[in-house]
């Protein structure tokens, strides 16, 4: 397994999702391509992140930022 | 990576050219102080981490061998097999012998990878160091001697680490871009809701307030860190203490008594009355036993007294018997009763005499007549009576010429008074007898008891690893230190109070600000902040987690090859501890027993310490990389005596890792030849090595210096 999705795996069991966001198991991705067909805009934007950051090009904080506001703000 | 060779040039005592050939496993390399040891480390190490003091690595044999203007390498060749493939790195710089002196080259380092085919590829020799032994793998890789092993002696030593070989550091980059995007998204709330908000007065002394807080949380939060601080080390020093000081306790209650003691004995020492030649002489003591002496004294001037009395009243008897006789026969003859001498008087007798006339018979005394002569006979008489007196009492018949018996008596007499005194001083002597026997009797006890004492002290000074003063000193600092820890808890209860209220206080502002930036601010942006926020816990939170997960595993291998190390010893634990100081995590590495921390162990424990965390490391480096790298240890163990270096040698030997350890244990000398003990067979190795310096030498001149390697 990549280590994008292990890294993207990780940050899913975090507690908060299925305490805040009410996310059940089974509808945590494994995958940040899996994540990217995601509903749920945290796990989505996670995967965003993590995808950029993993990405064997380097990205500046600014467009990262400019990317996940502009993600978000499409999905709100 | 496993190295397969390390070729030695004419490095200091290598002279000419020394090849080390190891295993894949333990190898050992044995020597004596002063036989090569240090300088194979040496050598290692420059080709590691270079160096510039290049005079100091040149064989002074090898300068002394070689002609002018003729020159020779020194180098330091690795061959390690790394993926199937051989390489090389060597770095070496060259010397030119000149008549006086010589020069040295630039050093060089050279990289050669033998590819699978047998094609030597020649490369920049640092790259192919770096591929064969990452940085980070090097910085636990070398170590010299017991202090090295510690290599947390520093506060980041840890952290880097953990940046080295725990999956934590890929989330350094998720930590500083969630704590990023959520800074925007908050800005961005915050920038809407100070326009649209009605109560921007309210708004903006909220957001005041805000930083306030967080400032006073941070500043108490520092001081909590600091105080948790103090705290740690007063309990470390208490607990050091705690070792000494109910012997501390002990030695201060035995030194009171002792001088408790002491002070009675000075005491009862000064009132014994042991003066006894002014007694014996001018109290007359040496009298005491005169009083039969003086009996016998007084008997015998009593009895001399009698006999003298009779013996005078015997004679006066007879002499007044003579007298008698004498006085008898005069009167016989003379038929008168003469006068006494002197009668008439003098004066009569010499008138009578110029007068011729007796006025005592009242008639004529001519001249020549009877009667005349007689008068100037009286008178004859009475003048000799003056002065042939004296004549006639020395020449008068005495018995005792001098009356000594009568100064007997009365020296006898005087002594009768002088025994009533004497009496009393018998009893006076006997008190003082008594009286210095109870003294002595209460010493001989004090002593008893002072030597008791003195034992018992002793002991304790014994049973104790330190001095006397010093262990004074600890009992001083150990109540002070109880004094301090009070205070400091109380500090630390009265901080979290605090940190607690402002927390409080804190988040009831945010809370308020929160109802303003919903009423004021975008939906979208509230929602994506609030996104961004758990986001960015999320992220903090994962990274905290897989370094929490490195650093228990570190310390489950850490103890689990303490433990092998130290299979029959210590029961103890390694605990990384982690505490958050300023905001950044900080592990501290503590060995406890029985849950509290043991502050004192001696080297061989923290050497095993060490190693069971350096052994650890290794592992887990070599489960990161997928690989197994070497580490290289100069005499590591000087604290452990054969027996356990050889248990440790055998646990090592379990491993399968390749190791190279260098140690002194396991050569005996005598007569000055080496020899390698038999112990030495028990020792698990894959390989050993014995370094010596080719005999003779001289140990004054460095170019005699060539150190032989053999294989046993």
């Amino acid at each position: 397994m990549a280590r994008k999705d292990d890294i993207f795996r990780s940050f899913m069991e975090h507690d908060i999702l299925r305490s805040k966001y009410e996310i059940k198991q089974e509808d945590i991705p494994k995958t940040v391509r899996e994540a990217e067909q995601s509903e749920i805009k945290i796990v989505k934007t996670i995967a965003l992140i993590v995808k950029e950051l993993e990405s064997s090009k380097t990205i500046s904080d600014v467009a990262l930022h400019k990317k996940v506001t502009q993600f978000l703000n499409n999905a709100i | 990576m496993i190295i397969r060779k390390i070729v030695i040039k004419n490095f200091l005592c290598y002279f000419g050219t020394k090849t080390f050939e190891f295993e894949n496993g333990l190898n050992v390399i044995l020597g004596d102080n002063g036989e090569g040891k240090t300088k194979f480390f040496e050598a290692i190490y420059w080709l590691f981490n270079g160096g510039k003091n290049f005079a100091s690595m040149v064989s002074a044999k090898a300068l002394k061998e070689t002609n002018p203007d003729d020159k020779f390498d020194v180098s330091v060749l690795m061959e390690v097999e790394q993926y199937a493939s051989i390489k090389s790195i060597q770095r070496s710089f060259t010397v030119l012998k000149t008549e006086k002196d010589y020069n040295i080259s630039n050093s060089r380092i050279i990289g050669v990878e033998e590819t699978k085919d047998g094609e030597r590829i020649r490369m920049d020799g640092e790259k192919l160091l770096d591929i064969v032994l990452p940085p980070e793998i090097r910085k636990y890789s070398l170590f010299k001697g017991e202090s090295e092993l510690n290599i947390f002696n520093n506060k980041d030593a840890l952290n880097i680490l953990v940046n080295s070989f725990s999956s934590a550091k890929h989330y350094d980059k998720y930590l500083a871009q969630g704590a990023s995007l959520k800074k925007k998204a908050e800005a961005a709330v915050d920038k809407e809701s100070r326009h649209n908000s009605k109560k921007q007065t309210q708004y903006k002394n909220l957001e005041n307030e805000i930083v306030r807080l967080h400032k006073g949380r941070e500043k108490i939060q520092e001081l909590l860190n600091i105080s948790e601080s103090e705290r740690q080390t007063l309990e470390m020093h208490i607990e050091e203490s705690e070792r000494y000081v109910d012997n501390a306790e002990s030695l201060e209650t035995i030194n009171n008594r002792i001088k408790d003691i002491n002070s009675k004995i000075r005491q009862e020492e000064s009132v014994i009355k042991e003066n006894y030649t002014t007694y014996l002489f001018d109290d007359n003591w040496i009298l005491t036993n005169f009083e039969n002496v003086h009996r016998t004294f007084a008997e015998k001037i009593k009895k001399l007294q009698s006999d003298r009395r009779k013996l005078q009243s015997d004679f006066d008897r007879e002499e007044g018997i003579k007298a008698g006789k004498e006085k008898l026969k005069k009167e016989i003859i003379e038929g008168l009763t003469p006068l006494p001498v002197g009668v008439p008087a003098k004066a009569y007798m010499e008138e009578m005499l110029d007068a011729e006339y007796c006025t005592v018979c009242n008639r004529p005394a001519k001249k020549g007549t009877p009667s005349y002569n007689y008068i100037q006979k009286r008178l004859k008489e009475y003048l000799d009576s003056l002065t042939p007196k004296i004549k006639e009492q020395q020449e008068k018949k005495v018995l005792f010429k001098h009356d000594y018996t009568r100064m007997l008596f009365k020296l006898s007499s005087t002594h009768e008074d002088t025994l009533a005194t004497l009496r009393e001083k018998k009893s006076e002597i006997k008190e003082i007898f008594e009286f210095n026997a109870t003294r002595k009797e209460a010493i001989k006890k004090l002593k008893e008891r002072l030597q008791l004492e003195i034992k018992d002290r002793e002991k304790i000074i014994g049973s104790s690893s330190i001095g006397e003063n010093k262990l004074a000193n600890i009992l001083k600092n150990y109540s002070s230190w109880q004094r301090d820890i009070n205070s400091t808890n109380n500090n630390l209860r009265n901080l979290e109070s605090d940190l607690k209220q402002i927390s409080k206080e804190l988040e009831a502002k945010i809370k308020q600000k929160e109802e303003i930036d919903i009423d004021a601010a975008s939906s979208f942006l509230i929602e994506t902040r609030n996104i961004l926020r758990n986001i960015e816990v999320i992220f903090r939170d994962t990274k905290e987690v897989k370094y929490d997960e490195f650093i228990t595993q570190l310390e489950k291998k850490s103890n689990l090859m303490f433990q092998k190390i130290n299979a029959d010893d210590f029961t103890g634990k390694i605990v990384f501890k982690k505490r958050n100081i300023g905001g950044k995590s900080n592990i501290t590495i503590e060995l406890q027993e029985n849950g509290k921390i043991f502050y004192s162990p001696n080297q061989s424990l923290v050497t095993s310490m060490h190693m069971g965390i350096l052994f650890a490391i290794s592992e887990l480096a070599s489960e990161l990389k997928e690989e197994s790298f070497p580490m290289i240890f100069d005499a590591p163990t000087s604290s452990f005596g054969e027996t356990k270096t050889k248990d440790f040698l055998n646990l090592v030997y379990q491993t399968g890792k390749q190791r190279i350890i260098l140690f002194y244990d396991f050569i005996s000398k005598e007569n000055d030849v080496q020899s390698i003990k038999p112990e030495f067979e028990e020792v698990k190795r894959h390989k050993a090595f014995w370094l010596k310096r080719q005999r003779p030498f001289d140990k004054n001149d460095l170019s005699t210096i060539n150190t032989e390697i053999s294989s046993i």
